[in-house]
């Protein structure tokens, strides 16, 4: 522990090793956006009620405004910066383009990571990926296109 | 110009997570803001006491009362600058640190000390106190033609009821933030407004500077609704006043609870309506009577009776707007305002009537079609309602109607219900401007922002077409006062009012480029006239022979240095105008109410919407989808509660005040009605709000269809089903 009472934490953060220091109430979303300036994962509600917030801990999605980073030492944690680039997207990332599943943006990077991981979940139908999605709010209404864009890749 | 479904202009941006939104602007030594709040309803601060807060590790600075006195006095610093304390939840102080741990921990320790007084904490305790004001929104709020009294007294038929809408709030996904920093006498704003332009005057008023003094930036909004405006001033103002204090950036976001108490609500209404009809069941009076909540320290009523004025012809109707002052806070617009509540009441009244008359609900609204506006009396510029309907109706397959209360599939009863929806066509002075840079790319730049509606796309795409440049050339900068004055993004009429002004920005820059082709003797192009130019796929093309040039040659012979042009235009002389402009549509919805639980689910939803001129169908659908959402929230979910005895807002979170999940989805259907209209600017009208207006009519008068519960509020909730 250093002097002002930070403890080192070591991630695997996109696939890159990250070593950080961080006080033991820092959330995983407080340490991503203000720390280490990935500012593409989103503070909604803070609450966990949300989802914008949404990333990818050894590929199971989670709300990383619940999460203490502490709790995450040594583990993989995938945001929206590790998924695709500008130049090389994502299926999904393409797929909501497509389906114009998205309009203000904010609680698009939260939709998607959570879609990818309910890809890997195996949605059986649509109606699966509806539920499945329901932890993720959109204020705009982007609804309909979000879950055309995953059943597209689903198959479904 | 083409109708073309390109994708979101900054869809990439948005999906990659790199459109940088404005609380996450970087900024060296920035310091942490958190406000703290008062406890009480009603009071007066006595005392704030910083000692202990600037004993905690971190602490910079506080900011309160004493330290905004210097600012000027107005509507919008009076509660940063005075110590009175209107509703809970109020800020008294604002603490900044050196992260935000430390600043809420200092916020904590702030102590203040309040004479409390007794509060009105429901706009029942204050009834004896309703008063008129004098507009509703932008109308008056009072309105008489003809003689409903008379008229009602003889009526064939009368449904006299009351209808009543909840508290809602606006709820962005993005919450409201500020990261602001000073250099001297001059400072930069970022910060997620509906109203860049507007915001700065808002600072230049208060911190006595020139507007040139203040950049406001907002590049990107996480939604707005309506609450992105001047509520949030005066608490973006004391994290600027932190900042100058300290000589260091602040920011300052607010939390999810906070949207509940700081940035406005849709206010509560209690809407008296009188419905009377002739033999034929056509109209013979409407009486429609609004009592709404507005704040202690501040007006505002929605333009709720307005539909009952226009939507349909009727020779009587009698309007009005009262308002009550709670310690509760302060209501603004929030999607489709007004027109969301008034036509809940209007359309649910309609369905009633049309149960009792044994007509066809959608007959029935044929029957009283209003072939002008007669509140104004003068010429609707287009009017499709009718169309809407036919439209609407043949898609649902409303003409096979099941007798109420006779579907049922498993446990649920299946109703059908219908309703209209409008909202006016609003326009504002803005300005554009649109380069043709040196590579031939174009770069279009208005100062208003995109809250996540389509303005960039909408913007690109006008420039892009009349330039006959691909999408994928075209550049798009907007959210920033440095850039032409552009109208604040509310109304549905953002569109409507770049559309004239890229128009004019656009056909100037033709002109010259097709001025110089024809000019150059150098070009294929020389010796035609000028207006016999076409501009497409990157080429001037005349229109006789086969003979073009590419856009980049002429360029880089005759305007090396590119080419710009402004344009711009003025929004409409409301009195002066010689027709109302107003969107139409029709909801049509199939509910499923399982009786024994008291659930409601929606099924599924078609509107046919008529809109003037649609520019992109992709993002237009997208748009009354959204819209159709909001409504569904607004019919089923959606209600702020006060905790009557503290004043405080219960349940601040999306664990309770429940919103539209993916779960929730009917299917969609749209249906965009083409409409030319020769009288609008561009044929453009607004698209966002007719969405969100009609659904919730629909909605009750489905649920009355499946299980003959005649729901006169909202939302419609478990405990108003179950049971005889």
């Amino acid at each position: 522990m250093s002097d002002d009472g930070r403890l080192a934490l070591s991630l695997t953060l996109n696939g890159q090793p990250c070593e950080v220091e961080v006080v033991p109430c820092d959330t995983l979303l407080d340490l991503l956006r203000d720390q280490l300036g990935l500012t593409g994962t989103k503070k909604g509600c803070d609450m966990g009620a949300c989802g914008a917030c949404t990333v990818l801990a050894n590929g199971r999605r989670i709300k990383s405004c619940l999460a203490l980073a502490l709790a995450y030492d040594g583990e993989a944690i995938t945001t929206i910066e590790g998924i695709g680039t500008l130049e090389h997207p994502h299926p999904l990332q393409e797929a909501f383009i497509r389906h114009d599943a998205l309009q203000c943006g904010y609680c698009t990077p939260g939709q998607i990571l959570s879609g990818i991981a309910l890809l890997e979940e195996k949605p059986k139908d649509v109606a699966a990926i509806s539920e499945g999605m329901s932890g993720n709010l959109c204020r705009c209404g982007a609804y309909p296109n979000i879950v055309a864009a995953i059943a597209e890749l689903a198959g479904l | 110009m083409s109708r073309e479904s390109t994708p979101r202009w900054e869809a990439a941006l948005k999906v990659t997570g790199r459109a940088v939104f404005p609380a996450e602007v970087q900024a060296e030594g920035l310091l942490h803001a958190v406000l703290a709040e008062a406890p009480i309803a009603r009071g007066q601060i006595l005392s704030v006491d910083a000692t202990q807060a600037r004993l905690t590790p971190g602490f910079a600075d506080l900011v309160s009362y004493a330290e905004a006195e210097p600012l000027r006095a107005s509507s919008v610093t009076a509660l940063i600058r005075e110590s009175v304390i209107h509703f809970p939840g109020q800020p008294v102080a604002l603490v900044v640190a050196e992260s935000l741990i430390a600043a809420r921990a200092a916020a904590r320790a702030v102590r203040v000390t309040y004479e409390p007084q007794p509060a009105i904490s429901a706009l029942a305790q204050a009834l004896d106190r309703a008063y008129a004001p004098a507009m509703a929104g932008r109308i008056p709020a009072a309105s008489r033609r003809g003689n409903s009294e008379a008229a009602l007294a003889d009526a064939h038929l009368v449904v006299s009821e009351r209808y009543e809408t909840a508290v809602n709030n606006h709820h962005p996904m993005e919450p409201h933030a500020v990261v602001c920093s000073w250099d001297g006498a001059s400072v930069t704003v970022h910060t997620n407004t509906q109203a860049v332009f507007g915001t700065r005057a808002a600072i230049a008023h208060a911190f006595r500077m020139p507007v040139e003094d203040a950049r406001v930036i907002a590049r990107f909004l996480g939604g707005g609704f309506g609450c992105k405006g001047q509520l949030w001033w005066p608490w973006m103002m004391l994290a600027m006043l932190a900042s100058r204090r300290t000589g260091r950036p602040v920011r300052l976001e607010l939390t999810r609870a906070q949207l509940f108490t700081l940035a406005g609500r849709r206010q509560e209404t209690v809407q008296d309506m009188a419905l009377g009809f002739g033999l034929d069941g056509r109209l013979t009076a409407i009486e429609h009577h609004v009592l709404a909540q507005t704040s202690t320290h501040a007006e505002y009523s929605d333009t709720t009776a307005g539909v009952s004025r226009w939507l349909y012809a009727c020779p009587n109707v009698t309007t009005s707007h009262r308002l009550v002052r709670t310690n509760e806070p302060q209501p603004i617009p929030m999607r489709a305002p007004g027109v969301a509540p008034g036509t809940f009441a209007l359309e649910s009244a309609l369905d009633e009537a049309a149960a009792r008359l044994g007509l066809d609900p959608m007959d029935l609204r044929a029957r009283n079609y209003a072939d002008h506006d007669q509140d104004a009396g003068r010429p609707w510029s287009s009017n499709s309602l009718l169309e809407c309907y036919r439209v609407g109706a043949e898609r649902f397959g409303w003409s096979r109607r099941p007798a109420s209360g006779t579907a049922i599939d498993g446990r649920w009863r299946i109703g059908w219900g219908m309703a209209t929806t409008c909202y006016p066509a609003h326009r504002q002075p803005c300005r554009a401007r649109v380069r043709l840079e040196a590579d031939a790319s174009l770069l279009v730049q208005c100062g208003t922002q995109d809250m996540g509606s389509g303005t960039y796309t909408a913007m690109g795409q006008m420039a892009a077409d009349a330039l006959g440049v691909p999408m994928s050339r075209v550049t798009v900068e907007l959210g920033d006062t440095l850039l032409p004055e552009g109208p604040f993004s509310g109304g549905s009429q953002v569109t409507a009012s770049l559309s004239p002004a890229v128009a004019m920005a656009t056909t100037t820059l033709r002109g010259r480029l097709a001025n110089l082709a024809v000019a150059d003797p150098e070009s294929p192009l020389a010796g035609h006239k000028p207006e016999d130019l076409d501009f497409e796929n990157g080429m001037i093309r005349a229109r006789a022979g086969n003979v073009a040039e590419p856009l980049v040659d002429l360029r880089a012979r005759r305007a090396p240095e590119g080419l710009e042009a402004e344009g711009s235009a003025d929004g409409p002389d409301r009195e002066g105008q010689a027709f109302t402009g107003m969107g139409f549509g029709a909801v049509f919805v199939e509910v499923g109410v399982d009786p024994d639980l008291g659930e409601t689910r929606v099924r599924r939803v078609c509107g046919a919407f008529a809109a003037g001129r649609i520019l992109n169908p992709l993002l237009a659908k997208s748009q009354y989808v959204g819209g159709l959402i909001g409504g569904i929230g607004m019919a089923l979910h959606e209600r702020t509660v006060t905790d009557r005895a503290s004043g405080r807002i219960l349940g601040a979170s999306f664990a309770d005040y429940l919103i539209p999940t993916h779960a929730d989805m009917p299917e969609f259907d749209i249906a965009m009605v083409d409409e030319l209209d020769p009288l609008l600017p561009g044929g453009v009208k607004g698209v966002g709000m007719l969405g969100t207006a009609g659904v919730q009519a629909a909605i009750a008068n489905a649920v009355f269809h499946a299980v003959g519960k005649r729901v006169r509020h909202l939302p419609i909730r478990i405990e108003d089903l179950i049971g005889d």
